[in-house]
């Protein structure tokens, strides 16, 4: 008896160990430390000396969803059910938001996606019951979502009963799924959040100002969002642009609270979100100070501040940005005062001094007895 | 030696037990049953894997021969809005709670037999027909069973039932861990069904350390105890929670075996009784008995 067992188990190192041993020959130059995974020194290839599983920190791999594969089809543990029509491609558009592809492929090494049953026995009778086998592997994974937002256990949410499996399903399902992306999802305009704080009772949070004008991606707020806060079979679906969210009954801490907002509002005050009335959206002018007029407001705040966020405070000198205008490329007209042919010879700077635009041009570097705005270098075209 | 002078005690109050059925004293002496067997099963129920899909009620109900329905029937949630319990017509109920610390789903606990290491209906079963056998699961037999219903009174866990609304005949029911199935080398029915393996089921020992690690892992999915690990000196199924054991309908109970629970019946005295005639006689006799080691357990504590 006591020899079978010590065959098993050492039939079950050894096939552990081939599993692992597929890693990515590079897999030594990734930012990890040797020690996540080997106990000694000089890991050799007959002796990697690895840790047991899971190593938590060990997760590497990431596709594009785009590059995933659209339809898996479950079938290795037919009993009263037929196969489940897993639609890949979608999920993994919707784990972006939620984790990404560790949420399922967890534990997976470098080098290739590994089997879900290199780790989880497909017998559920078996020697170390310490890991689920593949049946309860799966079913956690599904039921952990869709039990939340369907309210319900019922089996034919995934699955045919045997008895009704026809064989062309996997067609009909392949045909429904192909090309299909995940539907655009709402966004509200804003949202206001009611707290507790002191320093003012309300947050107001412009969503859309957040994603449309500073461009930050969904991931950059949402990444470990519980699939139910979209899906729920219950949510009433709402037009409504404002959303209003009770945070003072959030069961989370401060910190996770104001993770998000910190991660760019580092330098400000509370009062920046904080108020007891709700506040206007953003506008240049109002937080700068430099209204954007017809040219600038056609722009996204990328097109000067650059793609880094928070976005760096940038100087009013035309310039700094538009580094290739001199009299020839930039046609003053643009300004209201078209040049008359004498003027629009010289060099910015022969009246803009320094190139400073901000301040009234001078005239006397010519003309003594004139001066800006009695006396112009041109027609005035509009006010 | 206050213990050898108990053990002696009891051998001879084992005698005197034989003597008033007319056994011989040699059928009284220890037997493999209702002795702990380090390598004896149990069950690791997580209450937070668990779904409460209820398919471990019809599987339990399938294999155990009682009318079980459609599968798809126990989709049904509306049921989980009422506490339940286990009766002759279900061996196993799954019983629903608000959300733990751990996610915004309802907590689905699944209730059935416990299999104590000590089990109060083995030490209350006054003709012996409970026993705790080697792999753990405690059984009891039906042909002994005179209907007294002392387990139902002793079981710390309100676990046996009696079939009231039969006429002829009623029998005391309860989870048998499916021995008949484990027997043959399948697992209980519950834990085959069970889709996400919210039952795990695997030496006891094994799952004790298994409990611990998940324990260790997760300190934000689970409260940091084990039911079941050791409440009433232990049970074989064990149970890991995202809340208090005892808002999920679990008694509170501490370490000790339940009372009435003592060494002497664990080692089988009454296991070979008979049904006697004179049932009276008996009882009375067993009470003084019961009564009699209570208190010389008492000066033993003196
Ligand atoms: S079968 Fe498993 S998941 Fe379903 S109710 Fe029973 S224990 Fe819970
Ligand atoms: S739970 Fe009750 S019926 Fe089950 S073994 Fe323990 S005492 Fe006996
Ligand atoms: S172990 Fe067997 S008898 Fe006990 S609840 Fe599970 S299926 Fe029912």
């Amino acid at each position: 008896m006591k020899k079978i067992f010590a065959l098993l188990l050492i039939f079950l190192i050894t096939s552990t160990v081939t599993a692992q041993m597929k890693l990515g020959k590079e897999h030594s130059k990734l930012n990890i430390s040797c020690q996540t995974c080997h106990t000694c020194e000089v890991p050799t290839k007959n002796d990697p000396c690895l840790v047991v599983c899971p190593r938590e920190k060990m997760v590497t791999i990431y596709q594009k969803p785009e590059e995933t594969p659209e339809l898996i089809v479950i079938d290795q543990l037919k009993d009263r059910y037929g196969p489940v029509y897993f639609s890949h491609r979608l999920h993994a558009q919707m784990s972006e938001m939620s984790g990404g592809c560790g949420g399922c492929h967890h534990f997976n090494t470098t080098g290739p996606i590994l089997n879900c049953n290199s780790c989880h026995e497909t017998s559920r009778k078996r020697n170390d019951v310490s890991v689920p086998d593949l049946k309860g592997a799966y079913h956690r994974q599904c039921m952990d979502c869709h039990r939340e937002w369907s309210h319900s256990t019922a089996c034919n949410s995934c699955h045919l009963p045997i008895k009704e499996v026809k064989g062309t399903e996997k067609e009909q399902i392949a045909q429904r799924l192909k090309g299909r992306a995940h539907p655009v999802v709402l966004e509200p305009v804003k949202i206001l959040y009611r707290t507790e704080s002191d320093k003012g009772k309300l947050v107001t949070f412009y969503h859309d100002d957040h994603t449309k004008k500073f461009n930050l991606d969904c991931i950059s707020c949402h990444k470990q969002e519980s699939c139910s806060s979209c899906h729920d079979v219950n949510k009433k679906s709402s037009d409504s642009k404002t959303k209003v969210s009770d945070a003072s009954k959030s069961k989370l801490s401060f910190e996770v609270q104001h993770k998000n907002c910190i991660s760019c509002h580092k330098d400000d005050n509370c009062t920046r979100c904080h108020s007891d009335k709700e506040l206007m959206p953003f506008d240049h002018q109002r937080s700068t100070g430099w209204t954007l007029k017809t040219y600038h407001a056609k722009l996204t705040c990328q097109n000067c501040h650059g793609s880094k966020i928070p976005f760096a405070k940038i100087d009013k000198n035309c310039i700094s940005c538009h580094k290739d205008w001199d009299n020839e490329t930039f046609n003053h007209a643009v300004t209201g005062l078209k040049l008359d042919e004498l003027h629009s010879e010289l060099g910015c700077d022969d009246c803009h001094a320094d190139n400073n635009y901000a301040i009234k041009p001078a005239c006397d570097n010519c003309h003594d007895d004139l001066s800006y705005p009695k006396d112009l270098p041109g027609k005035l075209i509009r006010k | 030696m206050p213990g050898k002078s108990r053990r002696d005690f009891l051998k001879s109050s084992a005698l005197i037990g034989a003597g008033i059925t007319g056994l011989s004293s040699s059928s009284a002496k220890a037997t493999p049953k209702n002795i702990l067997s380090p390598d004896r099963m149990g069950v690791l129920v997580d209450t937070t894997v668990c779904v409460g899909c209820r398919n471990c009620e019809w599987a339990c109900k399938d294999a155990h021969g009682l009318p079980a329905g459609d599968l798809e029937s126990y989709e049904n949630r509306k049921i989980l809005e009422q506490k339940r319990r286990p009766d002759p017509s279900a061996l196993t109920v799954i019983n629903e709670y608000s959300p733990g610390k751990y996610s915004n789903l309802p907590v689905d606990v699944k209730v059935q037999c416990m299999h104590c290491d000590h089990p109060a209906c083995v030490s209350a079963c006054i003709v012996g027909a409970f026993t705790k056998e080697e792999n753990g699961s405690v059984i009891w037999d039906t042909g002994k069973c005179i209907g007294c219903r002392y387990c139902m009174v002793a079981c710390p866990f309100q676990i046996p039932t009696f079939e009231y609304d039969k006429a002829i005949n009623p029998l005391i029911t309860k989870c048998d861990f499916c021995f008949d199935r484990t027997k043959e080398g399948k697992l209980p029915a519950c834990v085959d069904i069970c889709p996400v393996e919210a039952l795990t089921y695997g030496p006891r020992m094994e799952l004790v350390m298994i409990a611990r690690d998940r324990i260790r892992r997760n300190p934000d999915r689970y409260i940091n105890h084990i039911f079941g690990e050791a409440e009433v000196g232990g049970t074989s199924w064990l149970y890991l929670a995202s809340k208090d054991f005892n808002d999920l309908g679990f008694p509170e109970l501490g370490k000790d075996p339940a009372p009435g629970v003592s060494e002497s019946i664990q080692h089988g005295i009454f296991a070979y009784f008979v049904p006697p005639a004179s049932l009276y006689a008996l009882l009375g006799g067993m009470m003084w008995l019961s009564k009699r080691r209570k208190e010389l357990e008492q000066e033993e504590k003196i």
